[in-house]
């Protein structure tokens, strides 16, 4: 059994089309204090959103690059284009939008999602929403679900957003969360009704079509007391050579007994810095779960935190990181218990290939009075050859002694008896590698709905090719 | 005496997020002269060595083993006070290299590196604790996988109680050229107060694909299954974490064999009638 | 002969799901009773909360054990009291030995000191009784054992505590011929020793051959179906349990 197998890099060709834009449509590049006022006279912000930017701005001028995770020297801040004004204004008739921006998306399948199985859809490329919508019996339940400039100037919404915008994610969190908090634009703001159950997701859907352009969109969900939620974010972009970066902020705020399931299919392309912050706070009896799949990106920070801070609150994490060639994915998720009977588990599978780096990093916190709490981490390896690297890098910080706390994390290859077996049941070996391989990424792609488990397996697109002999 | 040491130490192979305190020891250790010592044990020879250190001071201990040797190495740190210790150690082909350390009180910052440089070479540490008020502990260990079918085995267990404080980073790092290397890390602390911190980070790091790591990891209080189990034999809740406490340090104190050393392990422990 | 045990009405659950309804049962000193019934009637559960496993919540009735009602009482306090239960899966407990946590327990149940050498002879003799080889006094409690040896290291603390009552939960199942006889052996010398009550769980007529059979309670779905003397278990044995279904 000398033959490698080798696993084909995933097909990107179906996200891998641009269409040209208009240069005069671009702000300068780079992060000045001239720039941040041109977005915000171009979106006519409130003061205290115009005075939140250049504070922002501040923070990010003072706070040193973030010390851990992968190299990013690649990246270039002062190149990147912050926000990409759009020509025409955010519509809810998808036939209004322009012709190369509906291509873009009809392309990615999005309005035929829409149609099958979703209560409503939110597309935002470059920088700006270009297509909102809900279903309307949706919208009768009082679910609103539209884009975070439109509430933030509609007086029904203007004061949640301002209480809630950037409060689980201050700007001085790391320097990208302080770039997000002076530069942001577009993104969802989702509000659900006490009691209001939502039994087909919502979704938003980035597209980053210019290039060496910056994507900071901010979503923004609450969800009142005993409400339940599906919300489902993709992401993609073409391949150009300039870098990219994403440093979108997601704040979930999740009421008592509410239920908010957040999915996650990214698939920027190869030359994206996915510096992205998530994270939820949880109520009494709430829960939050996760489910996240990191396919793209050159380079990826990316740790969802749930802050469990309600009694019997709950987190979930599920993720799977595929890195391959010339990716560098640093990815996992951190729990926080700030309450007593909460509870968290984790998780995730990483698979490395043809020199691809995954690392996972975690943190799992139970301070004083988390009396009660329960955490169980689980996070396994797959190594597909030897130039490739994973790294697994947890940490649990521990504080009451009233509290059960779990943790295992294996780091392995495909076992040549496990292959054996199979082909002892007349599979070929290519087959067998490829079943186990299918298999090893099951608990995840099981958790996500039908047609992204789908999609997710053409993302992975393990064509396995035999070498025997 | 009380230059504090400018000099980051226990600094952990890959740093993670600043605000988990992990990434270096953070307190101030003393400026104290290093005790530096050589254990070198030629081919197939064999040698143990065994220390209790109960006075402030910084040692730092090299080990080498040639190809076929064994070593064992038992280090009892029950200090009033600071201690700093750093083992280093090269392992050639078939060499083995047993390491006991047990933590019975003090602030204690230790040090451990491993390089398993030969074929074969293979590495059992075995780590105890039972801390108290005051005591901190922080262990930086590093098992580094140079030589193909290199085997590294941790094991860490222990008690903390009062305000303790404990930090246990593990590292099993899995080279380029680890061909057939097998790795296995676990701990289990049982924690005796909610005024106790414990941190446990147990990294696998991996640049070869033909390799076995695990880590696993449990920290809290005392399995429901196995509380119930010894209630319902008549014995008390208090009683429960004291034979519970034993037991965490049981696996530890049976790999050392020195009479002296367990006499005086016993008597610390409070436990005299165990060494009849 | 004067009550032992009594249950008044219990009704337990786990997780929200009660799985005993109102069972009631009188248990007088010396004698033995047999339960038996259907995997999942219950019958583990009873035992399990006569003994006080927080797996369970007590619904309904109560527990009265030598005339106090020990229905709140934490498992220590009632094997003080002289309940005592064979579980049907004995836990492993590293890092403990066999000998350690028994003397431990025998010094907490009679809140007496206990030389280490009497104990040591107390137990060596319990052991070759049982047919247990000596090393197993230092292993690690259940740690490694074969099912066989659990089950008769069970009975072997029940031989070392002399309770008033003893449950066995299924102590016989997973055993062969010779270890039944064994155990049995174990229990008969209970019995003879300290003239203790005993409540039998099983589905087998092995272990209750050396018994004599005061009782017999038939539980299904969780409540006591059928009742009857030692008659009753050879009807069971030759006819099943379905007749007894429904049959309240």
């Amino acid at each position: 059994m000398k033959g490698k197998t080798q696993v084909v890099d995933i097909d990107r060709s179906r996200y891998d089309f641009r269409y040209e834009e208009d240069e005069s449509e671009y702000l300068e590049s780079g992060i000045a204090p001239e720039i941040i006022k041109a977005i915000s006279d171009e979106k006519n912000d409130p003061d205290w959103m115009r005075e939140f930017r250049l504070k922002s701005l501040e923070i990010y001028d003072r706070t040193p690059m973030v010390d851990w995770g992968p190299d990013i020297s690649g990246l270039n801040v002062d190149s990147i284009v912050a926000y990409i004004r759009q020509k025409n204004r955010m519509k809810t008739d998808w036939e209004d939008v322009p012709e190369d921006i509906k291509e873009t998306f009809e392309k990615l399948g999005i309005p035929q999602a829409e149609r099958e199985s979703l209560a409503g859809v939110g597309a935002q490329y470059d920088s700006e929403l270009v297509y909102h919508n809900v279903r309307q019996e949706v919208a009768q339940s009082g679910v609103v679900y539209t884009d975070l400039e439109s509430a933030m100037h509609d007086p029904k919404y203007a004061e949640i957003i301002k209480s809630h915008f950037m409060k689980l994610v201050p700007p001085t969190d790391h320097k990208f969360a302080a770039l997000h908090g002076a530069v942001w634009s577009g993104g969802s703001f989702v509000y659900v009704p006490k009691n209001v159950h939502l039994d087909i997701p919502l979704q938003s859907y980035f597209r980053l079509n210019a290039k060496g352009a910056g994507q900071f969109e901010h979503t923004l969900i609450i969800l009142e007391e005993n409400s339940y939620l599906h919300f489902i974010e993709g992401c993609s972009a073409p391949k150009y050579y300039e870098a990219s970066l994403h440093a979108g902020c997601v704040e979930l705020y999740v009421g008592k007994g509410a239920k908010l399931r957040y999915s996650t299919i990214e698939n920027w392309s190869k030359n994206m810095y996915n510096l992205n912050t998530k994270r939820a706070l949880v109520e009494e009896n709430g829960t939050i779960e996760w489910v996240s799949g990191s396919f793209g990106s050159h380079v990826s920070y990316l740790y969802p935190m749930s802050i469990l801070n309600g009694r019997g609150a709950s987190a979930e994490f599920t993720g799977i990181t595929f890195a391959g060639e010339g990716q560098n994915l640093d990815t996992g998720a951190k729990m926080v218990h700030n309450a007593p009977e909460t509870s968290s588990y984790m998780n995730t599978k990483s698979i490395s290939k043809s020199g691809g780096v995954s690392t996972f990093r975690s943190a799992v916190v139970v301070k004083e009075n988390a009396k009660g709490s329960k955490s169980s981490v689980n996070c396994e390896s797959l190594m597909l050859d030897s130039i490739s690297r994973s790294d697994t890098v947890p940490v649990m910080d521990i504080r009451t002694k009233q509290c059960d706390i779990g943790h295992e994390a294996k780091i392995g290859r495909i076992s040549d008896e496990t292959v054996f077996y199979l082909m002892s049941r007349g599979l070929s070996e290519e087959q067998a590698r490829a079943m186990i391989v299918r298999g090893f990424a099951d608990n995840v792609s099981k958790e996500l709905p039908l047609e992204y488990a789908v999609e997710m397996n053409n993302l992975i697109g393990l064509e396995m090719q035999g070498g025997i002999g | 005496m009380n230059n504090m040491s400018e000099t980051k130490i226990n600094i952990l192979p890959v740093p993670t997020f600043r605000w988990l305190g992990v990434n270096d020891y953070k307190h101030d250790i003393k400026e104290f002269k290093t005790d530096s010592s050589e254990i070198s044990v030629s081919e197939n020879e064999s040698k143990s060595e065994v220390v209790y250190i109960d006075r402030e001071g910084s040692s730092d201990i090299h080990i080498s083993a040639e190809n076929g040797s064994k070593v064992k190495l038992v280090q009892v740190f029950d200090v009033k006070g600071q201690a700093k210790s750093k083992v280093t150690a090269e392992l050639g082909e078939n060499a083995t290299l047993e390491l006991v350390e047990l933590f019975l009180g003090g602030e204690v910052v230790s040090e451990i590196v491993t390089d398993l440089k030969g074929r074969k070479a293979s590495f059992e540490a075995d780590i105890g604790f039972k801390l108290d008020d005051g005591d901190k502990l922080d262990i930086n260990l590093l098992a580094d996988h140079h030589g193909r079918k290199t085997v590294s085995r941790i094991n860490a267990s222990g008690v903390l109680g009062g305000d303790a404080e404990k930090t246990f980073k593990g590292t099993i790092d899995f080279k380029n050229g680890s061909d057939g290397a097998k790795g296995a890390e676990k701990e289990e602390v049982l924690l005796m107060s909610d005024t106790a911190v414990n941190k446990t980070v147990p990294l696998i790091l991996c640049a070869e694909e033909n390799v076995e790591g695990s880590h696993g990891a449990s920290v809290g209080r005392i399995d429901e299954k196995q509380f119930f189990y010894m209630q319902s034999r008549g014995i008390d809740e208090e009683k429960i974490y004291d034979l519970a406490a034993q037991a965490k340090l049981a696996k530890v104190i049976s790999r050392i064999d020195d009479k002296e050393t367990l006499a005086r392990i016993y008597a610390r422990l409070g436990r005299g009638d165990e060494s009849e | 002969m004067s009550e032992l045990l009594r249950i008044e009405d219990l009704s337990a659950a786990a997780e929200d799901k009660e799985l005993l309804h109102g069972v009631s049962l009188e248990v007088s000193e010396g004698e033995t009773h047999v339960v038996m019934g259907h995997n999942g009637a219950g019958k583990s559960t009873l035992g399990s909360v006569i003994m006080g496993s927080p797996e369970y919540k007590v619904t309904g009735g109560k527990l009265i054990f030598d005339g106090e009602d020990i229905t709140a009482l934490g498992a220590d306090k009632r094997a003080r009291l002289g309940i005592f239960l064979s579980f049907q899966n004995p836990i492993e407990i590293p890092g403990i030995t066999l000998s350690d946590f028994l003397r431990n327990a025998l010094e907490q149940v009679t809140g007496k000191h206990l030389k280490l050498w009497d104990f040591k002879k107390k137990l060596a003799a319990a052991m070759e009784l049982l047919d247990m080889d000596s090393s197993y006094a230092d292993r690690d409690l259940n740690v490694g054992f074969s099912g066989g040896e659990k089950k008769k290291a069970e009975i072997l603390q029940l031989l070392i505590l002399e309770p008033k009552l003893a449950i066995l939960d299924e102590t016989d199942s997973g055993l062969d011929v010779d270890a039944v006889k064994t155990v049995s052996k174990g229990i008969e010398e209970y019995k003879k020793r300290t003239n203790g009550a005993l409540i039998v769980i099983t589905h087998n007529t092995k272990i209750l051959e050396a018994l004599t059979v005061d009782k017999t309670h038939i539980l299904s779905a969780g409540s006591i179906v059928s009742e009857g003397g030692a008659e009753l278990v050879d009807e069971v044995i030759e006819n099943g349990f379905e007749q007894f279904a429904g049959r309240e």
